[in-house]
């Protein structure tokens, strides 16, 4: 009856069930201003003196189930006051959190037993029992059914590699075994929400392919909405369809990860190296030729662009940056010219005999989303 | 409906005791992977309370009595003292160290726990205390077994004294527990765990006569410590006050955890968590 009842809801509906809804989240925190000289210990007890530190102001946004989410921004923007206000753990100063219509304060318990959290600095594993008996607890804790856990650690053991170290205590895992063993422990009652809190922080590159092919697995094959904060670009390039970006408490940029590359703008740069050299032509217009030549007024040139920052980019079609008697390197602006031109310009300058282009790195992406 | 309501409470209430006595196990299973700690902490612990004890075997041999109470009757409110904080401190024990969690924003995982906090927290310090229960328990039967011999109390005495440290370890949590809650503010708590815990206590060792009225009102109310020896001993070994002293305690502490109680909830939504 109940499964007639849940087919007669319209499809339209189901399919854009939303997973978190936050509107307005606020969080400042108050800190006593430490007195300073006599007594300054008891005086800061009683001291009434606070200062307000805005961790988040005014963040809002809706994820929708089945998104893979990556939330970056740089150390102290209020990414973890985040994740802490969405999972529950913190109430935030003004705004609401909902997480499948459920409200994580109003509701913590009914809404934690339905959330994986990840605290990549932070075990949730009982340091002194081997990983096993960690999960026999949780499995308590979440009420689940002995037949479901032996299932899905068989299947969380295959994936992860935990057999190699299912009887060890937790105190004596290396970091990506830790690791490993805490997703799955976060996954052992199968929620439909995982939040992970920098899950690939000091990991090596082999514990980091191993933790992104589970968590690609866990999105696409299982449907599951996951939301991560990390400072690692490849996580977000070879995971997330979406990307949040937050700087000074505040959402600077929400949407797919190419649309963030385009954004910023970065050119792209093309190194040619002539045959027998090249022959400059004169200033024409739509094209830029900056730094000529000397690397004192290459560098300069550099830190024009930098202070002027992102919207630089959009001011120039090409430009030098470089150059030496035989080889130029040159950025195109591709916002302003399309790449086969910028060649076809440079053959005109000489006989070209090897062209490497590089793409700008998300890296660097990221560098001037931080600022 | 509503009857509904009620066994399902009835069930997360089973999971609930089913989950701490499992996590309490784990506690104990964990500290016995340090063994020669257990044993040297136990030790010393013993020592400790001897040496405690000492300080005011010394006074009161010398004194002979404090204020018209007789030196067993001080090793009586002692006695019962170090057992009511014993029981309170095996079973609360985290509690008492939340600093711990909030300096270190650990609470922040047990939050993310479909638990109650003090469900997780609670179990993670539970501890036998035998250097503590020995020593209490030795000084408890050395004052009964005086006054008993001499006539001063009956065999009463003893269900009457394991239902005071009982309140008494009730009454301990809750202050306990109240001035762990102002930790969600100030973040640290040792000092004036110091005043409200650790003074307070080594205050109630000593008949409540001993102080100005304004400090022994205090300790009767605001910190209600001297509930814990003091008032119950008046009756038990004094025959003053009379049996409705019992539910009175049993009352009291009830409230006095309530409050806490209540506290704590309010505490624990301005929790402030640690940047990581």
């Amino acid at each position: 009856m109940e499964k007639m009842a849940r087919l007669a809801v319209p499809t339209f509906e189901s399919e854009r069930e939303t997973a978190i809804e936050a509107v307005g989240l606020c969080k400042s925190f108050k800190t006593p201003v430490v007195a300073q000289g006599r007594f300054s210990g008891i005086r800061s007890l009683f001291s009434r003196e606070y200062t307000t530190k805005e961790a988040v102001r005014d963040i809002g946004f809706t994820v929708e189930k089945g998104d893979f989410v990556g939330y970056i921004g740089p150390n102290g923007a209020g990414k973890s006051t985040t994740i802490k206000m969405l999972t529950g753990i913190l109430h935030p100063s003004s705004g609401s959190v909902k997480l499948a219509g459920v409200d994580p304060h109003r509701d913590r318990l009914r809404c934690a037993s339905r959330l994986g959290v990840v605290f990549g600095q932070r075990s949730q594993l009982w340091w002194d029992l081997p990983v096993k008996g960690s999960y026999d607890i949780l499995a308590h804790m979440y009420g689940v059914e002995d037949t479901d856990k032996v299932r899905r650690l068989g299947e969380f053991a295959e994936l992860l590699d935990l057999d190699e170290f299912w009887n060890t205590p937790v105190r004596k895992l290396s970091l990506g075994q830790r690791m490993r063993a805490d997703i799955a422990a976060a996954m052992l009652h199968d929620p439909e929400l995982l939040f992970l809190d920098e899950p690939t922080i000091g990991l090596d590159v082999n514990a980091k392919r191993n933790i992104r092919g589970f968590l690609k697995i866990l999105n696409e094959q299982f449907g599951k909405t996951i939301l991560l904060t990390t400072h690692d670009m490849d996580d977000i390039e070879q995971l997330c369809r979406r990307v949040m970006v937050i700087g000074g408490g505040r959402l600077t940029y929400d949407g797919t990860v190419d649309g963030l590359r385009r954004e910023i703008g970065l050119p792209t740069e093309i190194k040619v190296t002539y045959r027998d050299g090249y022959a400059l032509p004169e200033q024409r217009a739509g094209l830029t030729i900056a730094g000529a030549g000397l690397n004192g007024e290459h560098t300069q040139n550099e830190q024009e662009r930098d202070s002027e920052g992102r919207a630089t980019a959009n001011g120039f079609a090409m430009r030098i940056v470089s150059r030496t008697d035989s080889a130029l390197t040159v950025e195109v602006n591709r916002q302003e010219v399309r790449t086969m031109d910028a060649l076809r310009e440079l053959g005109h300058w000489g006989e070209i005999e090897d062209v490497e282009m590089r793409e700008p790195d998300f890296e660097e992406v990221i560098r001037r989303v931080y600022g | 409906m509503n009857g509904q309501r009620s066994v399902d409470r009835r069930i997360v209430l089973r999971n609930y005791i089913k989950l701490y006595l499992i996590l309490i196990r784990t506690s104990v299973r964990s500290r016995m992977q340090y063994r020669f700690n257990f044993a040297f902490g136990t030790l010393l612990a013993a020592i400790i309370q001897l040496s405690e004890f000492l300080m005011v075997a010394i006074v009161l041999a010398k004194f002979g009595a404090v204020r018209g109470w007789t030196m067993h009757e001080v090793g009586y409110l002692f006695a019962v003292m170090t057992l009511a904080k014993t029981l309170y401190r095996t079973f609360g024990n985290e509690v008492h160290n939340l600093e711990r969690y909030l300096v270190e924003g650990e609470l922040d995982q047990l939050l993310t726990k479909p638990l109650p906090v003090l469900l997780s927290l609670m179990p993670r310090g539970f501890r036998i205390m035998f250097g503590e229960v020995i020593q209490g328990g030795a000084i408890l039967a050395w004052s009964l077994g005086a006054m008993l011999h001499s006539g001063q109390v009956t065999w009463w005495a003893i269900p009457q004294t394991l239902f005071a440290i009982a309140t008494g370890a009730v009454v301990l949590f809750a202050i306990g527990m109240a001035t762990a809650t102002c930790g969600f503010w100030t973040t640290r708590i040792s000092m004036l765990q110091n005043m409200t815990e650790d003074a307070a206590q080594t205050a109630a060792r000593y008949p409540l006569t001993l102080y100005p009225g304004w400090m022994s009102g205090l300790l009767l109310t605001a910190i209600p410590v001297g509930l814990v020896g003091y008032v119950p001993a008046l009756y038990i070994l004094r025959g003053e006050l009379g049996t409705w002293v019992f539910p009175v305690l049993a009352v009291a502490s009830c409230l006095a955890v309530l409050l806490a109680l209540r506290f704590w909830r309010f505490g624990i939504g301005k929790y402030q968590s640690t940047g990581s």
